[in-house]
């Protein structure tokens, strides 16, 4: 087939991938819309830490650096990613915006690349969400995508909505910075600590949860969240039905990875609210009824991936998602980085990075 | 903002059981207890006969008075035993615990809270320690490093060799930053295996002094002289000034290590181990050296200084206008 190897998005995935290509001597181009790489990872909000060990959230060929902390943080993966693109010489196209994909070409704002192959690495957090809700708040409303830290809101009375580990970590970066944060969560969820007795949940996803059978790995999960975390229903957080692990597995939703939260949860900092059902000028109307005052509110509701948009020829599901993860889904087009496991998202990229340059290279 | 409206670790957790304990924080008398869910802080004096409520009960996390039994919650809401109708009300604080401390402000003042970043981090040790002096001859004490050679025992430098230590001093509005690097000094040298040090290390002691509240964070770590490269072993320490009275200050330690304790098989742990005991041995005898000051004015104005005190002026100012303003 002719045309290059076309490698969209200079994110992690991106990066990754080129680092493979480049490492089985395959010549690329990445396309990247932004003018640096990891330029997600840049704009995240600043106490973002990663939730996975450093040992197992490296790219393939590059340990993080000794003197980086087991959860590195917001500013030490953008450095590591900003050495790993120079380490491999990745010199991604800057400012170029990709508007289509089809399995042969790739067309962006300013030319048509013609590729025999196509990595797709656009990321899992192209596209804010936000869900509309009847009514308007007289404050302000943004999305976590543009909440940097709490310190705008000093003192103000704080709805985040989103039981995902941004909105947790959201609320208690405004606790930190002096304001009074309620988080607004949707329906049941389980909570898991980044760390339960000293050991990464990472470590048990990875070397016990992804061994046993679902329904054994469930029972051993909350015979020990019962000890580490306990009830927290008293607080307005609901446990689902289904056990933690399998909670993944059939529903796809992650557990609450909680970094602080629900320890400021316990002792009244943090305040509990229902599903949001609505907005008037001077308060946040919830699906129990109950309505609090709020200053402002921070949509923590997620993202999309914006493929369906993006890509020809491809079926997604209901989120957005391909049929299949580092492996070709139509000719010579593949994904990496749309898949967010109990071990974690970097660890994942590596392994599907790996998989596509080699069949890149050998095809 | 008052320096009561700055969040100040008054207890260690540890030092907090089932009982409530008297605590003072800017000459204030305050009791301190455990509510089930978390900690309240309340003025150490019943609203009702003046009795001491530190020397009362805990009751389904209310503190109740040893005089009259009157109980009082976190939030300062009172109820009279004998008085069903009465609705008192005792001054309260806002009581968080976090990082192994008790913390306490003044209720409703939305300081931040000084977060140190330590996920991931092993815990060295937590220590509080009184000096009786006031809180910017302690403070002063803590961000320079000349005194090093003749207090410390590891995290400091040969007095001999002080002239090479570089110590470069910035600020913004907010902070104070103190860069020093220089020649460890010798440690007993079967220490060095254990530190992952070897003898001719660099030692970086680099810290920034931030006013709300008063407390500066160490990042300590060695250096290879000819590469530059940075040893495995690295400190962060937390040190926060708590003003209990105009002339006594607690310094209170939260000292973590990049490293766990389960690394090398093991040996971290005893790495660790050791750390804590120097770290407590020098802040001992820092505390104890400044509670024998002969001037303990806090002014610095016609007092001789050297090329390390410059912190101590930048200090000064931001402590006067954040922290006291």
């Amino acid at each position: 087939m002719a045309g290059e190897v076309v490698v969209v998005g200079a994110g992690p995935a991106g990066l990754a991938t080129a680092a493979c290509l480049r490492a089985r001597g395959v010549p690329f181009v990445v396309l990247e819309r932004a003018s640096a790489v990891a330029s997600s990872w840049r704009n995240h909000y600043e106490r973002l830490h990663l939730h996975t060990v450093k040992r197992h959230s490296a790219l393939p060929m590059a340990p993080f650096p000794d003197e980086a902390p087991r959860y590195p943080s917001r500013d030490e993966v953008v450095a590591y990613l900003d050495a790993y693109a120079r380490r491999f010489e990745i010199a991604p196209r800057f400012g170029e915006l990709v508007r289509r994909i089809r399995p042969g070409e790739v067309e962006t704002a300013a030319r048509t690349y013609p590729a025999r192959a196509v990595v797709v690495c656009t990321g899992y957090n192209r596209v804010p969400h936000v869900p509309a809700w009847p009514g308007e708040l007289g404050g302000p409303v943004v999305h976590s995508s543009a909440y940097r830290n709490g310190a705008p809101y000093k003192g103000k009375r704080v709805l985040v909505v989103g039981s995902g580990n941004s909105g947790a970590e959201i609320a208690l970066d405004l606790w930190e910075h002096g304001a009074q944060p309620t988080l607004s969560i949707r329906g049941p969820v389980h909570v898991v600590p980044r760390e339960v007795f000293g050991i990464p949940a990472q470590i048990t996803s990875l070397y016990l949860f992804s061994r046993l059978p679902p329904r054994v790995a469930d029972r051993v999960s909350l015979f020990t969240l019962n000890r580490a975390v306990g009830d927290l229903s008293r607080w307005g957080i609901e446990r689902p039905a289904l056990g933690p692990v399998s909670q993944v597995l059939e529903k796809k939703r992650i557990p609450l990875i909680d970094v602080g939260t629900i320890d400021l949860v316990r002792q009244g900092k943090i305040a509990v609210a229902k599903d949001v059902a609505g907005f008037a000028p001077d308060e946040v109307r919830f699906v129990d009824g109950t309505a609090r005052p709020f200053d402002a509110v921070v949509l923590a509701t997620g993202y999309r991936t914006g493929l369906p948009d993006l890509v020809e020829g491809v079926d997604f599901d209901a989120r957005g998602l391909p049929p299949r993860f580092g492996e070709e889904v139509a000719r010579g087009l593949s994904f990496v980085g749309f898949r967010n496991p109990l071990t974690g998202q970097l660890r994942d990229i590596a392994a599907e990075a790996e998989r596509v340059a080699a069949h890149i290279a050998g095809g | 903002m008052a320096e009561l409206d700055h969040w100040h670790p008054v207890l260690l957790s540890r030092e907090l059981g089932a009982r409530p304990a008297a605590v003072r924080l800017c000459g204030r008398e305050l009791v301190v207890f455990r509510t089930g869910t978390g900690v309240g802080a309340l003025s150490d004096v019943c609203p009702h006969r003046g009795m001491r409520l530190s020397e009362g009960r805990v009751e389904d996390g209310r503190v109740v008075c040893p005089y009259h039994g009157w109980r009082w919650a976190a939030d300062g809401r009172g109820e009279s035993p004998g008085t069903a109708t009465a609705k008192p009300c005792a001054e309260a604080f806002d009581a968080v615990e976090r990082d192994g401390a008790v913390w306490v402000k003044r209720a409703g003042a939305d300081a931040a809270f000084p977060a140190l970043d330590v996920g991931g981090w092993s815990l060295v040790g937590r220590l509080r320690r009184r000096a009786q002096a006031p809180l910017e001859v302690v403070l002063d004490n803590f961000i320079e490093v000349e005194h090093t050679p003749s207090m410390h025992a590891l995290l400091g430098y040969p007095l001999e060799r002080m002239g090479e230590v570089r110590c470069e001093v910035t600020a913004t509005d907010t902070t104070v930053r103190v860069y020093n690097e220089g020649p460890q000094k010798p440690l007993p040298r079967a220490l060095n295996p254990l530190f992952q040090l070897r003898a001719g290390d660099l030692f970086v002691d680099d810290w920034t002094v931030r006013f709300s509240p008063v407390h500066a964070v160490y990042e300590q770590y060695w250096l290879d002289p000819d590469t530059r490269a940075r040893r495995p072993n690295a400190l962060r320490i937390g040190v926060f000034f708590v003003p209990v009275s105009a002339q006594e200050t607690d310094v209170v330690t939260l000292a973590y290590s990049l490293k766990s304790p389960w690394a090398r098989l093991g040996l971290n742990g005893l790495l660790l181990g050791l750390t804590r005991a120097f770290l407590a041995m020098e802040i001992d005898r820092d505390v104890a050296l400044v509670g024998r000051l002969a001037d303990k004015s806090p002014a610095l104005k016609g007092r001789s200084l050297g090329r390390f005190d410059k912190a101590l002026v930048l200090a000064r100012k931001r402590l006067e206008a954040i922290y006291r303003g």
